[in-house]
């Protein structure tokens, strides 16, 4: 079982390193064929750990296994060691599953470019960072792992280097992310300091040890990590700027895994937040407020891929509602399904982009159902899924967080209920917008397909086949954990965390109500302004605002970069140029200088020389009757 | 020791080593400024045989004659100097031979 | 009465001495420098001889006066008018410096005298007769000092050497020209400068 858990990780690893060994020599597609099979490999693996764990009793369900001590100071150790316990297993069944789908997708996706090698040599890499992050037993191995998907996210949004865009997107999301990590780090270091161990048990065993303001500060710092991984308020822009990588990096990384790890690190240190309620509170409000600003912001963009990247952000929120109000089964939950429909529809986009030969202005396309049958039922499910319509996988996920929130009770609890609803009707509404405007309607001449794409149909079947399996698990994915009949699921992961709040099963089955209802409130609404051929937005101040994001980016510029950079180009004008380069210069001259000056002692004079030799004496006599 | 005390031969030493360096700052022959290192070098041996009275230890006599030795044949090759120079048509003043090369 | 006469002795002596030497350094005519050198040298030997080195007072005459001089006196002979030596001339600041520093030096001396003069110049030591004597002398060449004696003999010998090889090699230029210069070698000297 151990065994499994240590293929899981190790399979992507071994794919990278072979990818990258043997680039020049292999073809483009046995590089793909590497890293599908290496992530199906590593699916197995945690498939056998999960198995492995399942058998064993409640009790035993926490291994960690260590391959070999790295650092031993004194009392302190830290190693290469991973945690096996249901969260984690959960999680690479998750990140290994739908990373393989994803990888199997890109080949299709991403065949004729011409460094298909590298980019599968990073996503097995990628795979390889985040398995590491969700099996890490202790933070050291957990920053390493976070450090590297975020390297792995820089490299592949920036994929298409001679973009300047995606240069650029990519610098963003990594500075964006390094924030992040530097309050991780913080966090750690108080860690070690207050606890003297970094292993996760351990560490959580030590928790009811520290001070109010330690535990706090901690939290705080992972928060700060969690909030820039998972582009939530306040550290959200990068995430659609991503959008410039390759679609299946999208799916992946930006929706399905990478942004999702905030989420796990939340549930994951649960019990340094239930030591300072007041930050986790703060997660949840952090993850509401994004909720309805990333839901508000997706009724404008013309892109396909940033709707899907809002609702991403909008989604993620709600699970950091969840985790903030200590519903970590239904957080986790909602992670998984949200993997399945988000996946799906990142790669359903990926097939009308690719059929459309690159073009993801949603203005240009529309009445491609016709085109594209079975992308448009693939679609379909997933925007059904991602509404929360029964019986799709969102219904039953998003509706326990709701439900939760609602048990919760007080200001917070009605505050954070309300929101979610609201954020229901948004999700409706713009979620239906996208697929009317881009499967409904007239086909445009404009948008034909190329004629390449004509011959082989929808896409390969290396594309349409993890589609298929996608919507198959948008589908039934959420039949985990029906309210009142079988949680499974959200047993299984309670096992690493007693929620805080269980909602009963009246309160889940209102909350339902309430919530289909606006999201089929939503869905008309979307419909009648389709039809009537306008947008849903229409006073032109709130577009201005929605469509400019909220103004973040042009604040961020203001307070951070503008001052940076004037900074930089100050010091560059009155320091590095008159100063140093001046200096190097000066250093030259000075030195020709003054060794003109000194070659003028020698005169050549005898009679100076004899003078000075006088002078000498003078003052020699004097220094020796001095010190006598 | 009747007479003086060797302090006063010290002040008579201590004049002559002035005198002599006077000239040869101040004098522009090379003969002259052999002869006032001359007297420099006489103005020290006085202070050393005077020295050597005072505390009865005949080592600063024998430092005084060697220093005569040196001072005769440092005068030699002076001399031989200025000759050679007057050989070559210059002429003999020292602020004009200020080149210091072979 | 003895003492009498030595004082008298010693302020005639030393008289001389300062003497000579102010007309060696501010006599124009470099012939009689030299003379005012020799008397210079003869009173200071006398003075030696007040101090009881009498091997050293014979030497001083002996090798400074006969010697050393009579070589000063041969150059000025064969240089004859050129070895006219004009007073200082050259930048005023170089001669008072000059002689500032010489002052200088001279109350230094003066002072640190003064200073000691209570004290650790007070006594003389008790010697005997032998002081200073040529059997004296000689016994610590020969024993004591006998590397000093060695190596002053060596540069005697060096300076005759170096003697010698200015004064020769030089000679085959010397023999093409006149004994006026040869105007192609002044106008070198001078191109030099």
């Amino acid at each position: 079982m151990i065994a499994g858990a240590w293929i899981c990780l190790l399979a992507p690893l071994g794919g990278a390193l072979a990818i990258t060994l043997t680039g020049p020599w292999i073809s483009r597609r046995t590089a793909g064929w590497i890293s599908t099979l290496t992530t199906f490999l590593a699916f197995t693996g945690a498939l056998v750990a999960f198995l492995g764990l399942w058998s064993r009793d409640t009790e035993e369900r926490e291994q960690l296994s260590t391959a070999y001590t790295w650092l031993a100071a004194g009392d302190f150790q830290v190693g290469l060691e991973i945690l096996v316990d249901p969260l984690a297993v959960a999680m690479m069944l998750v990140v290994s599953g739908v990373g393989g789908l994803i990888v199997w997708y890109s080949m299709g996706y991403m065949a004729g470019d011409d460094e298909e090698r590298r980019y599968f040599a990073y996503m097995s890499l990628f795979v390889f960072s985040m398995l590491l992050l969700v099996q890490a037993g202790n933070f050291l191995l957990l920053l390493v792992g976070w450090g590297l998907v975020g390297l792995a996210s820089y490299l592949l949004i920036g994929f298409w280097h001679k973009r300047p865009e995606a240069v650029a997107a990519a610098k963003k999301a990594f500075v964006m992310n390094a924030i992040g990590d530097a309050t991780f780090v913080l966090a750690i270091v108080l860690l070690v300091w207050n606890t003297g161990t970094l292993e996760l048990p351990g560490v959580f065993g030590e928790v009811d040890g520290l001070s109010e303001t330690t535990v706090n500060l901690v939290a705080l710092g992972l928060l700060g990590g969690a909030v820039a991984k998972s582009a939530q308020i306040p550290l959200h822009t990068w995430l659609p700027d991503a959008m410039e990588g390759p679609t299946p990096v999208s799916a992946l990384i930006h929706a399905a895994t990478m942004v999702t790890a905030g989420v796990y690190l939340l549930v994951r240190t649960h019990p340094i937040f239930e030591a300072a309620p007041d930050i986790q509170s703060l997660a949840a409000i952090l993850g509401t407020v994004t909720l309805l600003v990333a839901g508000l912001v997706a009724l404008v963009q013309w892109d396909i891929k940033r709707v899907i990247a809002y609702s991403t952000m909008s989604q993620i929120g709600y699970m950091f509602l969840g985790a903030g109000i200590g519903a970590y089964g239904f957080a986790i939950f909602h992670l998984m399904t949200h993997a399945f429909f988000k996946a799906l529809l990142f790669l359903a986009a990926g097939v009308v982009i690719h059929h459309l030969g690159g073009e993801q202005d949603i203005r240009r396309m529309s009445g491609l159902k016709a085109a594209l049958p079975r992308t448009h039922v693939a679609f379909l499910i997933g925007t059904v899924a991602l509404v929360g319509l029964p019986p799709f996988a969102g219904f039953w996920s998003k509706d326990a967080i709701l439900a939760s929130a609602l048990e919760t009770g007080g200001a917070l609890g009605w505050t954070l209920f309300i929101a979610g609803l609201a954020g229901v009707l948004l999700t409706g509404a713009y979620a239906f917008r996208l697929y009317f405007t881009v499967f409904q309607g007239s086909s445009q001449e404009a948008a034909q397909p190329t004629h390449a794409h004509e011959a082989h149909g929808e896409g390969p079947l290396s594309m349409l086949v993890p589609v298929g399996v996608l919507a198959v698990l948008s589908t039934i994915g959420g039949l985990f954990s029906i309210p009142g009949v079988w949680h499974p699921f959200t047993h299984w992961i309670e096992e690493t965390g007693e929620p805080l709040v269980e909602a009963t099963a009246g309160q889940d089955y209102l909350t339902s109500a309430i919530a289909v209802a606006l999201g089929i409130v939503g869905l008309l609404l979307a419909r009648g302004a389709f039809l009537r051929g306008s947008q849903l937005v229409t006073p032109p101040s709130a577009w201005r605002v929605f469509e400019h994001k909220f103004y973040f980016d042009e604040l961020y510029d203001a307070l951070f970069y503008r001052p940076a950079a004037a900074l930089a180009s100050a010091l560059r004008r009155n320091v590095e140029e008159p100063v140093i380069e001046r200096s190097l210069d000066e250093i030259g001259s000075g030195t020709i200088f003054a060794s003109g000056e000194l070659a003028r002692v020698q005169t050549g004079l005898l009679r100076t020389y004899a003078l000075s030799i006088a002078f000498a004496v003078c003052v020699l006599v004097v220094v020796f009757v001095a010190v006598r | 020791m009747s007479g003086p005390g060797v302090g006063w031969y010290l002040i008579v030493a201590a004049m002559l080593f002035g005198i002599g360096s006077l000239g040869v700052m101040l004098r522009r022959s090379p003969l002259i400024v052999l002869l006032s290192l001359e007297i420099m070098l006489n103005g020290g041996n006085l202070a050393l045989i005077a020295f050597a009275r005072q505390l009865g230890n005949l080592d600063g006599q024998i430092f005084a004659l060697t220093v005569m030795a040196v001072a005769a044949a440092e005068v030699a090759i002076g001399l031989g100097l200025i000759v050679a120079m007057a050989r070559r048509d210059m002429t003999l003043d020292v602020d004009q031979a200020s080149v210091l090369r072979g | 009465m003895g003492n009498v006469l030595v004082w008298m002795v010693w302020f005639l002596a030393a008289g001389a001495c300062l003497g000579s030497g102010i007309a060696v350094v501010s006599l124009n005519n470099p012939f009689y420098s030299a003379l005012a050198l020799i008397g210079n040298l003869a009173s200071l030997a006398v003075l030696y001889l007040l101090l009881a080195a009498e091997f050293l007072a014979a030497a001083q005459v002996l090798v400074y006066g006969g010697a050393v001089m009579v070589m000063f006196l041969f150059v000025i002979a064969y240089l004859g008018g050129r070895a006219d030596a004009p007073w200082a001339g050259g930048s005023p600041v170089l001669q008072t410096a000059a002689v500032v520093a010489a002052c200088a030096l001279l109350v230094e001396v003066v002072v640190v005298l003064g200073l000691a003069w209570g004290d650790d110049l007070r006594d003389p030591a008790e010697v005997s007769d032998s002081f200073g004597s040529p059997a004296a002398i000689g016994e610590l060449f020969l024993t004591d000092h006998l590397l000093a004696f060695e190596i002053t003999s060596i540069v005697l010998l060096v300076a005759a050497v170096g003697g010698v090889v200015l004064g020769t090699t030089r000679e085959r230029a010397a023999d093409v020209g006149a004994g006026h210069g040869r105007p192609l070698q002044r106008r070198s000297d001078e191109e030099r400068r």
